[in-house]
């Protein structure tokens, strides 16, 4: 059983305990959890459980009072902590980039402090620039102040990935970011995480935020003592006590939404036309669907309007200038949750689904969600039936096809 | 420092022509009586060369004493900004020494052994530009964003790495207008070294006190005042330019 911990989990924390000076109350006591290699793990909780003083122990931000911190089966608790730091990428909610230092200094740092030869450097912080989506020839020679907060956050991830570390602490990084552009920076996340498997260890107060982000959350309660360790959709289904059902809180069906994918459903059509159309296909579009509005896409089958016959009245305007913008849009790696969201704002009553260039793939209405609920709900009724035997089974997912492997371990 | 000698006698100014090129330039038979009948005008013109050197002097000084301030301010400001007692009692000794009288400070450390001329003013002044220097660096690194040393710490920055490449060029800013204040400060009191035979535009001032009554007087202590008040508007732009040219582009406003 301990080879077989000691093989899959990246980081081992055995018994950690911290009681800060001149407090009575331990802050984190006797904690002893296990972090797999290549997942993601959400500590969430009320404010003040004790969860970020736990992740600030992962690198000794904060020193534990007792107990052991196990780094891929090297106890790490009493080596020399600035060495350390530059093995774990750390990413804080202020993300707290050098504002006196250019996006590729502040990208370049640990890799310097590791001395690494200049041109490995420069190449390394072009890939992690281009890996979050920012064009390094750009951005590269400017100062965080010249950039929004969601490409500072982006920087932020960058930066902690610099020296490319198996393991990454996030307290909070979505948190100071206006809604629309954190649901955009947690799927890109997300996506980013697909490409490069590391273990995370990710703090949230936000339930919502650990259902959609988390291969695995870890409840905690007061003094860091955890509640439930599991899958989300295992503590959505099954939740192990009161606290925990307290704290998923009602609308426990509407949050399974955040656990399904855009791209694992079979998408919808919808009629489409392109600029060179003359009026009379789209027309005829028109006519042949009991949608009642076409969706017209450019030259690089980029969505760009919804035509309804109506705006086909006038011959002398372009295409381009009559019907509705195309908005809602929505990424693959979305979930039926963000699309629910957009289609709910859309005029049409759906949700486009274009890929990371825009590309039109399909798109999401009310009968997939719909369908997709059911089946949801069927298999956490089962799920919740099997876990009265054995409550926190590793039974497989229904809709999550991202671990499979876990489920076989 | 040649200058500096050469210059170091109070009963030098006034009139008695001690630069030999200016007395050959302008021969004059009773420089005293020259000068009495001189108006400001005439008399800047006639002893413009005297004067850049009261100028150079002072400046000198300033510089000195502003060069070593900093230095020992600093030290004291970085040992003592994460303790609260540390700071109180940095500010509280340093604010003490500028509640001490020039004239008696002055005094006292010539008393003490350090002679007359340049070393006791220099010294003096170190003391006296010590407050604002100190006063700015705790405040300077005491309001850097946590969030930033933070995660300077969570990337394995040692302390001094954090202290010398992350928290001292953020407070710079705010560092280096204590210094400027701290000169504007110095600028002044160094006018008073001239009782310990200091150097500088002080010595033009205490002449003018010595001859109160003649005409010359006026043009001394006017002479004297004005230099100190132009030499600090130069030093003040010079600030300005030193802070645009120190303050990384990324904070400045």
């Amino acid at each position: 059983m301990t080879d077989n911990a000691g093989s899959t989990a990246m980081i081992r924390l055995e018994n950690l305990s911290k009681t800060f000076p001149r407090q009575s109350e331990q802050a984190v006591e006797e904690l002893t959890m296990e972090v797999p290699e290549g997942e993601i793990v959400i500590l969430v909780g009320p404010s003040g459980c004790g969860k970020t003083t736990t992740m600030k122990m992962i690198n000794r931000i904060i020193e534990p009072t007792s107990g052991r911190i196990l780094l891929q089966g090297e106890d790490v608790t009493k080596v020399n902590p600035d060495l350390l730091r530059r093995r774990i990428g750390y990413v804080i909610q202020q993300i707290g980039l050098f504002p006196h230092m250019t996006i590729f200094s502040n990208v370049a740092t640990v890799p310097r402090m590791l001395k690494w030869p200049d041109d490995k450097i420069r190449k390394r912080v072009d890939e992690l620039l281009d890996l979050v989506g920012m064009d390094p020839s750009r951005y590269r020679d400017r100062y965080p102040k010249e950039l929004s907060g969601g490409q500072r956050q982006r920087v932020g991830v960058a930066r902690a990935l610099s020296a490319d570390p198996p393991v990454m602490l996030m307290d909070e990084p979505f948190g100071a970011i206006d809604p629309i552009t954190r649901e955009r920076l947690q799927n890109e996340f997300l996506r980013l995480q697909e490409e490069i498997r590391k273990t995370i260890v990710f703090v949230t107060h936000d339930i919502d935020e650990a259902i959609k982000m988390g291969d695995r959350i870890a409840i905690l309660r007061e003094r860091s003592v955890i509640a439930q360790y599991d899958k989300p959709e295992v503590i959505l289904s099954a939740p192990a006590d009161d606290f925990v059902a307290d704290f998923i809180g009602s609308g426990a069906s509407l949050k399974r939404l955040n656990l399904a994918r855009v791209r694992d459903y079979e998408l919808a059509e919808w009629p489409t036309v392109g600029f060179d159309d003359d009026r009379t296909t789209v027309l005829a579009a028109l006519r042949g669907s009991d949608m009642g509005s076409v969706l017209l896409l450019d030259e690089q089958r980029r969505p760009q309007r919804w035509l309804q016959a109506s705006d086909l009245a006038r011959d002398s305007e372009s295409l381009s200038d009559v019907g509705l913008p195309a908005d809602a849009l929505v990424a693959p790696q979305a979930t039926l949750a963000d699309a629910l969201n957009e289609m709910v704002r859309s005029q049409v009553g759906c949700a486009v689904v274009v890929d990371a260039r825009g590309v039109y793939r399909g798109t999401v209405d009310m009968s997939i969600i719909m369908a997709a609920a059911e089946t949801m709900r069927q298999s956490a009724r089962a799920e919740s039936i099997a876990g009265l035997g054995q409550p926190a089974d590793d039974s497989p997912s229904p809709v999550r096809e991202r671990q499979p492997e876990q489920a076989e371990s | 420092m040649a200058a500096l000698k050469q210059r170091s006698g109070l009963e030098t100014l006034g009139g008695v022509a001690r630069n030999e090129r200016r007395a050959v330039v302008h021969p004059s038979p009773s420089p005293d009586l020259q000068a009495a009948c001189m108006s400001f005008p005439q008399y800047l013109v006639s002893n413009y060369d005297d004067l850049l050197l009261s100028a150079r002097d002072h400046l000198f000084i300033v510089v000195i004493s502003i060069v070593l301030g900093t230095l020992v301010a600093l030290a004291l400001g970085i040992l003592t900004y994460r303790s609260a007692r540390g700071r109180t009692i940095a500010l509280g000794v340093t604010g003490t020494i500028l509640t001490i009288p020039s004239l008696a400070l002055y005094t006292l450390l010539v008393v003490f052994g350090l002679g007359l001329g340049t070393k006791p003013v220099v010294v003096a002044l170190t003391l006296y530009s010590l407050l604002p220097i100190v006063r700015n660096t705790i405040t300077g690194l005491l309001g850097v964003d946590p969030a930033i040393v933070e995660s300077a710490q969570g990337m394995g920055m040692g302390r001094w790495q954090r202290l010398f490449r992350i928290e001292l060029p953020l407070a710079w800013p705010v560092i280096i207008t204590g210094i400027r204040v701290s000169t504007m400060v110095v600028v002044g009191i160094a006018a008073l070294g001239a009782i310990v035979n200091g150097p500088g535009f002080g010595a033009l001032i205490f002449d003018g006190l010595r001859r109160i009554g003649s005409p010359v007087a006026v043009n001394l202590a006017l002479a004297g005042t004005l230099g100190i008040v132009l030499l600090g508007i130069f030093i003040d732009g010079l600030f300005i330019l030193l802070t645009r040219a120190t303050t990384p582009r990324g904070i400045r406003d």
